[in-house]
């Protein structure tokens, strides 16, 4: 915001750039220091991917003396990182894929046949989002093992259970603000129903569907609990299960950091290059999903 | 119109199946066997002292609350995760309202300042918890708050200590998730027309005074969405709680609690597990609609 300085004598007025002036340069510098303080555990991090043991303990902070990529490369063997890399991509695209059909699917035909049927269907996702996991974990995994789903494919149909009731709240909301003249133009001109859906209502939900995107990738990428009960020790681990278990059986005796700095390292690579890239649409797609709901 | 009627159920079954095995059924299944003895892979019939032969037989009334109720470990996660969620609640909303107030007020490269906050979200829980280890166990510890440096015996061995390890997760997860809360304070803090604040200014109000009667009530939206996403993450944590401390030093809270009692006990009690989630479910589902309504009521509409 831009204020109109009062209008008085020039000296005033110089003063009270100068006071602006003042507090900008104060605000900029608090903002640095919080921008480095953010970035610190990252900085840490890099430089901590190169060292020994024993250089991490004597000098975490500084630079490595040396560069050497055998602590990185030994990372990646030991988290088998390509292998971890390629199933959790898998993952987390088909169930955001699954999530992104399902949820607008639904949500759209919700609100443009306004049934009870429809409402009551509505709220039981809504009130839905009140269930955390843990209440449900336990069944859900005895149930997925009994009808012999206890696999990747079966954690694919778990996120896509749990991703919906938000993607569903989310679309809902939105669909609401599309007119749907468009569409009634599309059904004169003889289009079924799902190339309506393809060609004239997908396009139109683009900036939900990032949003939605946006959201389930995040949580699902990221998720260590569900892969931990589903897939456990086996050799189909994601990234963070990869992290979890090299942590767990070389830190039996102490904190093998240098383990731990460049494995750490090479997962959030990934997760950083995505961000660099996308950051835009990131921050568009959450603070639009908060204005939404 | 009919064409919407007629594909109706066609398109909403196949969300509808989903959320029946997900959650639905997973759900109900879980209300009932915190009723009975669980083992998790088959029922245990107390009468006869071997397998139940049908699911009703193993029904053991309020025993599995009962028994939860009387779990020390299961009251202290409890304990514990409300001191968290408050500390947790206040630090992350305090940072990210403040961040967002200064990202709002500068006019050049507010985006790479956003950018950079926002930075720690992307990274999961599990990741950043290891490396928080590090800087409390050995940055803190050895070199930031020793006796030979800026000595703070308080902000040292963090992570072995319940108390300490209480902040130390509430430091970690405001370094988190404040640059996300903050994108949707921003977002609150955009809408509110730059008018009020002319209009203010004109009659003489100071800054703090236009803050506390024009930013603070027309921010109320933000404030409901942010409550809760803080209040329920907050409450909910997981991750880093396994990350930082793994639960030692009587740091566990409620979601690694249920998560580990089918661990505590030989052979894995899953109905007193269950019994825990279901007080867990209550709790977060109670929480969180008494904040909405509450913050809900607070709302202006201007």
């Amino acid at each position: 915001m831009k204020k109109t300085p009062p209008i008085t004598s020039n000296s005033m007025n110089e003063n009270y750039f100068l006071k602006k002036k003042i507090q900008m340069a104060v605000l900029y510098a608090v903002l640095s220091g919080i921008a480095i303080y953010t970035l610190a555990p990252l900085w840490l991090l890099l430089v901590n991917s190169f060292k020994s043991q024993s250089e991490i303990i004597s000098s975490p902070l500084g630079l490595p003396s040396e560069i050497t990529f055998s602590y990185l490369s030994n990372a990646m063997k030991e988290i088998n990182f390509f292998r971890a890399l390629f199933i959790t991509t898998a993952i987390t695209s088909t169930s955001v894929l699954l999530i992104v059909i399902v949820s607008s699917m639904a949500a759209w035909i919700m609100v443009r046949n306004k049934s009870k049927a429809s409402t009551i269907v509505f709220m039981c996702f809504v009130a839905a989002m009140l269930i955390p996991f843990q209440a449900v974990m336990y069944p859900l995994i005895q149930f997925f093992d009994d009808i012999r789903l206890k696999s990747a494919t079966g954690l694919v149909l778990m996120y896509g259970g749990f991703g919906l009731s938000m993607s569903v709240f989310l679309y809902h909301g939105f669909v609401k603000s599309v007119p749907r003249g468009v569409e009634e133009a599309a059904t004169i001109d003889g289009c079924n129903i799902f190339q309506m859906y393809i060609h004239v209502v997908m396009p139109l939900l683009k900036s939900i569907t990032v949003t939605v995107i946006v959201l389930n990738s995040m949580w699902i990428w990221n998720d260590y609990l569900l892969p931990f009960l589903v897939i456990g020790n086996s050799p189909t681990k994601t990234l963070v299960l990869e992290l979890y278990f090299a942590r767990i059986t070389a830190g039996q005796f102490g904190n093998p950091w240098q383990l731990i700095f460049p494995s750490v390292m090479v997962s959030i690579i990934p997760i950083i290059i995505v961000y660099l890239f996308l950051q835009k649409y990131i921050v568009k797609g959450i603070s639009d999903g908060a204005i939404k709901s | 119109m009919n064409f919407y009627k007629k594909w109706f159920w066609p398109l909403v079954i196949p969300s509808l199946l989903l959320f029946t095995m997900v959650i639905l059924y997973p759900f109900i299944m879980g209300v009932v066997n915190s009723f009975l003895a669980w083992r998790g892979t088959y029922y245990f019939d107390p009468d006869t002292g071997t397998r139940a032969t049908s699911m009703f037989k193993s029904f053991v009334g309020f025993a599995n609350y009962k028994e939860a109720f009387q779990d020390t470990r299961f009251i202290s996660a409890l304990v514990y995760t409300v001191k968290y969620t408050f500390i947790a609640v206040i630090f992350v909303n305090v940072a990210a309202l403040a961040l967002a107030l200064m990202v709002t007020k500068i006019t050049k490269s507010s985006g790479i300042y956003r950018t950079i906050f926002f930075l720690p979200n992307m990274l999961g829980g599990l990741a950043l918890g290891f490396i928080w280890q590090f800087i409390f166990q050995i940055i803190f510890t050895d070199i930031l708050f020793s006796p030979e440096a800026l000595y703070l015996p308080f902000l040292r061995y963090m992570t072995q200590d319940s108390t300490k390890a209480l902040f130390a997760l509430a430091m970690l997860n405001t370094w988190q998730y404040a640059g996300y809360m903050m994108i949707i304070y921003v977002a609150g803090l955009n809408n509110i027309s730059a008018d009020y604040y002319e209009a203010a200014s004109i009659d003489g109000a100071s800054y703090w005074y236009s803050f506390r009667k024009i930013t603070i009530p027309m921010l109320m939206p933000s404030f409901t969405i942010v409550f809760f996403m803080t209040l329920a993450n907050s409450f909910k944590l997981l991750d880093q709680n396994v990350a930082l401390t793994d639960g030692e030093f009587g740091t566990r809270l409620l979601a690694m609690q249920i998560l580990r009692t089918v661990k505590d006990t030989a052979p894995p009690n899953y109905g007193k597990a269950q019994a825990q989630a279901v007080i867990f479910f209550i709790l977060v589902a109670g929480i969180t609609l008494t904040q909405v309504a509450i913050t809900k009521r607070k709302e202006v509409e201007m």
